[in-house]
C-alpha cells in the first residue's frame, strides 16, 4: 500500500481548482476509498485540498503558531496517506477519522518538541488487510457523523462554549471554569448535558 | 467526592479532545481496552472533533504545501518499521497496552504494597504507576493533589465508597481522603495516575511521606 504509484509529483495539480465547492461526506469517503485501495494520488490531492486548510485553522485555534500549525497539518496528511489502510469506514466518517489523526499528531508534536517525529514513519504494516468500505455500514457511519454535527450546531450557547473550550484549549476544566468565571461543577454539568445530547444523536440507528 | 466505575463524561471528552496528560490517558486507554461501552462513547465524542474540523473556516494555505507534503512522503522509509519489542509482562496476564510501555522494577513501599513506575509509549518520563496490594492489606491513607485516575487490572479492592472489581475504573478528586483495602481472596493490581506532570522522585517521595510520616 505504501508504494507510490502513478506519475511524478508534477502531474498533481497544486493550485486550487478555480471552482470551489464543499465536498459532501460521500465524496470524502469516495476519495478516501481510492487512497486506501489504489494509493490514488489525485484522490489524496482532493482530500488534501479539503482538509489541509481546515487542519491549519484547527491547530492555530488550538494554540499552535502558524508555521507549526502548517507543519502538523502536513504531518496529519502524511499519516492519512501512510495509515490509510487502518481507516474503517464503518466506525467513523472521514472527517472524524482525520480528526483523530490530527489529535494524535498534535499530542505527538507537544510531546516531542525538538525530537524526531515517529508518527509519519509508522506505516501501516503490509499485512494490514484494510476494511471493506463498500457496505451499508459506511453510510450509517456517515449519517451518524452528520447527526453529531447537527447536534453540535444546535447546542445552547453556554454548552457549545464549554465543548469548544474542551476541544481547543489545552486546559483542565478547572481553568475553563476560572476563565468563564463559573464554578467547576457548572462546567462539568454543562459538559454532561451536552454530551448526553451528542451521545443520543450518535446512537440513534435509523 | 466522586467515584465512578467508568470514566466520567468529561474525562472521556478530554480523552477524545487529546487534552488528558500522558498518565491519565494511559489509564483511560487501559479502561477502553476492556470496555466497549466507553469506546462507543469516545467515538461519539470524537465525532464532535470531526464536526469542529469540518466547520473550520477555510484559510488560504501555501500553494506548495501539497508538493512539499509529497516530497516528505517520498522521503519516508519504504518498509514499515519492525514493531517495537514488547516489554516483559509486569505480572501474568497484563494487558498488551502495558507491554508497549516501559515499566520499572517492582519496588517495596511498605509491607503489602509494591509499586512500579510506568512510562507510556513515546514518553520519556514515568507518568503512571502500577500498584500491587497484597490480599487483605490496606493502602496508606492518602489524599490527592489533583484528580486521581485508577483502573483495577486484577483483583478487587474496596473503600468507603464501594467495591471495585477487575475492569473497574475510579476517578477521585482532591477532596477524597480514602484508604482502599485489597480483597482477602487475592492481590489487587491497579494502574494509577494523577493529573499534571509527575516525577519519579516526587511520586516516591509522596508515598514515603505517607508511609514514614515525615
Amino acid at each position: 500500500m505504501y508504494a507510490l504509484c502513478g506519475s511524478g509529483w508534477g502531474a498533481v495539480p497544486v493550485i486550487a481548482q478555480p471552482i470551489q465547492r464543499v465536498p459532501k461526506a460521500s465524496d470524502l469517503l469516495e476519495w478516501m476509498r481510492a487512497v486506501t485501495e489504489r494509493a490514488d494520488r489525485e484522490a489524496f490531492a482532493r482530500l488534501f485540498e479539503h482538509f489541509a486548510p481546515r487542519l491549519i485553522a484547527f491547530f492555530a485555534r488550538a494554540g499552535l503558531p502558524r508555521d507549526a500549525a502548517e507543519e502538523v497539518a502536513q504531518e496529519t496528511m502524511i499519516a492519512v496517506w501512510t495509515k490509510a489502510r487502518l481507516y474503517n469506514s464503518a466506525e467513523a466518517g472521514v472527517s472524524t477519522w482525520i480528526y483523530t489523526i490530527a489529535r494524535n499528531a498534535r499530542i505527538d508534536r507537544l510531546r516531542r518538541e525538538g525530537r524526531r517525529s515517529k508518527l509519519e514513519t509508522e506505516v501501516a504494516a503490509e499485512d494490514d488487510e484494510g476494511f471493506d468500505m463498500s457496505g451499508e455500514d459506511s453510510l450509517l457511519a456517515l449519517e451518524r457523523d452528520e447527526r453529531v454535527r447537527s447536534a453540535v450546531n444546535v447546542l445552547p450557547i453556554e454548552q457549545a462554549e464549554v465543548v469548544r473550550m474542551s476541544f481547543f484549549a489545552e486546559k483542565p476544566h478547572a481553568e475553563i471554569a476560572r476563565e468563564l468565571g463559573i464554578p467547576l461543577g457548572t462546567v462539568k454539568s454543562r459538559l454532561r448535558l451536552a454530551m448526553a445530547k451528542i451521545r443520543a444523536a450518535w446512537e440513534i440507528e435509523q | 467526592m466522586t467515584a465512578h466505575r467508568h470514566p466520567a463524561d468529561e474525562t472521556l471528552v478530554a480523552y477524545a479532545a487529546g487534552t488528558l496528560g500522558a498518565g491519565p490517558r494511559l489509564v483511560v486507554e487501559t479502561h477502553l481496552g476492556g470496555c466497549s461501552c466507553c469506546r462507543k462513547h469516545v467515538r461519539a465524542f470524537e465525532a464532535i472533533g470531526g464536526a469542529l474540523l469540518e466547520s473550520e473556516a477555510v484559510e488560504q494555505s501555501p500553494s506548495d504545501l501539497l508538493s512539499r507534503t509529497w516530497a516528505r512522503i517520498e522521503g519516508l522509509p519504504k518498509r514499515p518499521r519492525a514493531a517495537a519489542a514488547l516489554s516483559p509482562e509486569p505480572y501474568p496476564g497484563a494487558p498488551e497496552l502495558l507491554r508497549h510501555c516501559t515499566i520499572g522494577p517492582w519496588r517495596f513501599v511498605q509491607p503489602g504494597l509494591r509499586i512500579a513506575m510506568v512510562t507510556p509509549p513515546g514518553e520519556n518520563e514515568a507518568s503512571a504507576m502500577l500498584m500491587r496490594v497484597s490480599a487483605g492489606r490496606r493502602m496508606p491513607k492518602h489524599t490527592h493533589d489533583g484528580m486521581e485516575f485508577t483502573q483495577v487490572l486484577s483483583g478487587v479492592f474496596y473503600d468507603a465508597s464501594g467495591r471495585y472489581r477487575t475492569g473497574d475504573y475510579i476517578e477521585a478528586d482532591d477532596e477524597v481522603d480514602h484508604q482502599p483495602v485489597a480483597d482477602e481472596e487475592q492481590d489487587c493490581i491497579c494502574l494509577a495516575a494523577i493529573e499534571g506532570r509527575l516525577r519519579l522522585t516526587s511520586f516516591v517521595g509522596r508515598w514515603a511521606q505517607t508511609v514514614l510520616g515525615f
